[in-house]
């Protein structure tokens, strides 16, 4: 029980990054493809905090408990946190350019697009 | 290429990676029992030298401020970069009219829809702005706090409809708020340059333990950072419902004709 316990957040990461870039490699939409790019982040975040988790402790604020109980490692949190603003701050961008693809070209489907042709 | 083609392409990449990964993946450390030190020593030091409870800001704004820079540059060209997309073809030029797609009805807003989030638009507004001042003391801080303001400006759209929205919400004033963001968090970073301290030093008061006004210069970068994040998703917010206007004017003139 306790070592299924352990190995299972390892493998919720692995499986969620797995799927997530099974969509991007077989994508035939832009928006599905950033979708599945989020899904492939969540995996960092299921990963970073399960790596700073700690059995029988508290959230890193000591506000309830006194400072120097047992608690999580803070780092992790603060990194998943930032990584979760940023991402959603790049999907916005990834979405722009694919608004734009859609404008000139008429398609977002990755494989009818030819990335390297000039634009005359 | 080939949806097969990619997929053997990943199967190949994979197959390269794999030992890398088994490598690294054997190293982890056991699950609940994490063995990196640095956690530790903020948890146990970061009480006694900053006064401030929440150990996940004090990491953010303060021990780790520079990486936080880091990110928060990347939030912003990262902004810049969706509204100069979104903006390079439509013009700087703004209307105030919501865009509207031809033969499709325009509905009336509800009685209930405008009492119910004006309501919630209030709540979460008070709520996104607790998030960012308590940040040294309780959970929360600058990011989610300007995210859960940014969803409450969000609401105040659903309630008012686009033409008050927008000459609620005004672009300029939103590009100077989130260009204030970063400027106070640089200038927080750099003014203990100029008494000869290293960057980032915390010289401010640091004031009292489980106190709102705890934590000295940490207070200053995360409202920068509240305000940075809160301003740049109002902006992506505004430049996504503004593209909604494009679908009424014309198409672009260099690639209509192909």
């Amino acid at each position: 029980m306790s070592l299924a316990l352990g190995v299972l957040p390892w493998l919720v990461s692995a499986w969620l990054f797995a799927v997530g870039l099974y969509g991007i490699v077989r994508s035939r939409h832009y928006v599905h493809l950033i979708a599945c790019l989020a899904v492939c982040q969540s995996a960092t975040y299921v990963l970073l905090l399960s790596i700073g988790f700690r059995w029988h402790a508290g959230p890193p604020i000591f506000y309830d408990h006194p400072p120097g109980s047992a608690a999580v490692d803070p780092v992790m949190q603060a990194l998943v946190l930032t990584d979760i603003v940023v991402g959603a701050a790049v999907s916005a961008l990834l979405l722009a350019i694919a608004l734009q693809v859609h404008k000139r070209r008429g398609s977002v489907d990755p494989q009818s697009l030819r990335p390297l042709r000039p634009n005359r | 290429m080939s949806p097969g083609l990619r997929s053997l392409l990943l199967l190949l990449a994979l197959a390269l990676l794999a030992p890398f990964a088994w490598h690294v993946a054997k190293a982890l450390p056991q699950f609940g029992s994490p063995t990196a030190a640095y956690g530790a020593t903020v948890n146990a030091l970061g009480p006694p030298l900053r006064h401030v409870s929440n150990m996940v800001a004090a990491v953010n704004f303060d021990f780790r401020a520079l990486d936080t820079l880091g990110e928060e540059s990347m939030l912003f060209c990262a902004v810049t970069g969706a509204v100069v997309l979104l903006r390079g073809t439509r013009g700087e030029g703004t209307t105030q009219r919501a865009g509207l797609i031809p033969g499709r009805a325009v509905l009336a807003r509800s009685d209930a829809q405008v009492l119910v989030c004006r309501i919630a638009c209030t709540l979460t507004m008070l709520f996104g702005l607790y998030m960012v001042l308590h940040g040294t003391v309780t959970p929360g801080g600058g990011f989610q706090g300007g995210v859960i303001i940014a969803s409450a400006v969000l609401l105040l759209y659903l309630a008012e409809g686009y033409g008050p929205w927008r000459r609620l919400i005004r672009s300029p004033l939103l590009d100077v708020l989130e260009s204030l963001g970063v400027l106070l968090f640089v200038g927080a970073g750099a003014a203990p340059l100029l008494s000869g301290h290293a960057a980032m030093s915390n010289l401010m008061p640091l004031g009292h333990f489980r106190d709102l006004f705890s934590g000295g210069v940490m207070l200053v970068t995360n409202f920068a950072v509240g305000l940075a994040v809160a301003a740049g998703f109002v902006m992506l917010l505004l430049e996504f419902l503004e593209e909604t206007r494009a679908l009424q004017s014309d198409s672009l003139p260099d690639e209509a004709q192909r």
